[in-house]
C-alpha cells in the first residue's frame, strides 16, 4: 500500500483530494485534521482498509515529531504528503496582528515544513521515491486586497518546495505545488457574492475553480505519471493570467 | 549495539561503493574518514533513529563515531 498523508481532509478541498486519490486502489490515505467530521466518517465507511484519520491540531508544529513516531509511522511506509491544511487570516496590512500571524504561519508554513521533514526521513529510511505536494494559492502570484499575509505563507511554501526538490531530487524524492484559484469552499466564506463574482471575472474561464480539477492535479503529481516533474507550481485557477 | 551500528554505516558505505568497516574505530570522522556527505548523514540519522530511537543530530552536530556511540549509550 502506498500511504499518502493528506492534511485538512475534513475540508472541502482536502476531502476532494483524499477521495480522488482513494479512487486509485494502490493508495491509502492518512488524513490529519483537528477533528473528524461527517466527511471523514463517510470516507471511513467506503474505504475502511485504505483510509485512516488522525485528530491533530496543526497549530502545534512542535508535536509533529511525536505524531509521526507514535501514530503515522505505525501505519506504514509513507509514499506521499499533501500539505493542504490552511488557516486564512485576511485583513489589510495596516491591521496586522502578530498573534493571528503566528497562528497562520504555524498552520500554513511551520507544520508543513515539519511534516515534510518527517515524510522525507521516512522515505530515506525505506528508500522510497516519494512525492510531496503543497497546496498553495493563486494569491501568491496575483494580488488580492486583504490577502497579503495569507499570500506570504503560500509564497513561503512555494519557495520551500522548490529547494526541497533540489535538495532531495538525487534520491528520487519530488516536491511540487498546486496553486488553486478561488473555490466555493469554506476558505472563501468570508467573501461576499459580489466579491466572489468579481474574482471569478478575472479568470479566463470566468468561473470558480473546481475542487475536483485540483484533486485530479494532486493525484497526478503524487503518481508516477508525473515522474519527470519536480520543483514546479501547477496553476489550477481557470486561467488567472 | 556496535554490530548494529557497523551494519548501518556499512549499508551506506556499500551504496556509495566505498570500503566497508570491519570494526568501530571511535576516532573515525564521518565526513573526513568515511566521506559522508549531508545526504549520507541524513540517511545515517534516520537509520540510527529507527534502530535505537535516538536522533543523533537533534541537539548538535556529531562527527566522530565515538560521539554517535555516546549519544546511543546516553539514551539507553
Amino acid at each position: 500500500m502506498k500511504w499518502i498523508i493528506v492534511t485538512g481532509d475534513t475540508g472541502g478541498l482536502g476531502s476532494e483530494i483524499a477521495q480522488t486519490i482513494l479512487e486509485d486502489k494502490e493508495y491509502g490515505i492518512i488524513g490529519i485534521s483537528r477533528k473528524e467530521n461527517e466527511v471523514t466518517k463517510a470516507l471511513k465507511k467506503v474505504y475502511a482498509e485504505r483510509y485512516i484519520h488522525i485528530n491533530f491540531d496543526l497549530e502545534n508544529p512542535n508535536e509533529i515529531k511525536k505524531l509521526y513516531l507514535e501514530k503515522i509511522k505505525k501505519v506504514g511506509k509513507i509514499y506521499g504528503l499533501v500539505n493542504n491544511s490552511a488557516y486564512a487570516y485576511d485583513d489589510i496590512i495596516t491591521n496586522a496582528k502578530i498573534d493571528a500571524l503566528e497562528t497562520m504561519f504555524k498552520i500554513n508554513v511551520y507544520s508543513p515544513i515539519m511534516l515534510t521533514k518527517c515524510a522525507i526521513r521516512d522515505m530515506l529510511l525505506y528508500q522510497t521515491k516519494g512525492s510531496i505536494v503543497h497546496i498553495t494559492s493563486v494569491c501568491a502570484h496575483t494580488g488580492y486586497k486583504g490577502l497579503s499575509m495569507y499570500a506570504a505563507t503560500k509564497g513561503a511554501l512555494e519557495a520551500f518546495s522548490k529547494t526541497t526538490a533540489r535538495e532531495w531530487g538525487e534520491i528520487g524524492i519530488r516536491s511540487n505545488c498546486v496553486a488553486p484559484g478561488f473555490m466555493e469552499t469554506n476558505m472563501s466564506t468570508t467573501l461576499s457574492r459580489e466579491q466572489k463574482d468579481r474574482i471569478y471575472r478575472r479568470t479566463s474561464l470566468k468561473l470558480a475553480t473546481d475542487p475536483k480539477s485540483v484533486g485530479e492535479t494532486v493525484r497526478f503529481l503524487i503518481s508516477e505519471k508525473s515522474s519527470s516533474i519536480t520543483g514546479q507550481v501547477l496553476h489550477v485557477d481557470n486561467g488567472t493570467i | 549495539m556496535e554490530e548494529k551500528l557497523i551494519k548501518i554505516i556499512n549499508t551506506i558505505l556499500k551504496k556509495e561503493g566505498r570500503t566497508e568497516l570491519n570494526n568501530l574505530e571511535e576516532d573515525l570522522s564521518l565526513r573526513d574518514d568515511l566521506g559522508f556527505d549531508s545526504l549520507n548523514l541524513a540517511e545515517l540519522t534516520v537509520r540510527i533513529e529507527d534502530e535505537f530511537g535516538v536522533d543523533i543530530f537533534e541537539d548538535d552536530i556529531v562527527d566522530k563515531l565515538s560521539e554517535i556511540i555516546n549519544k546511543i549509550n546516553g539514551s539507553e
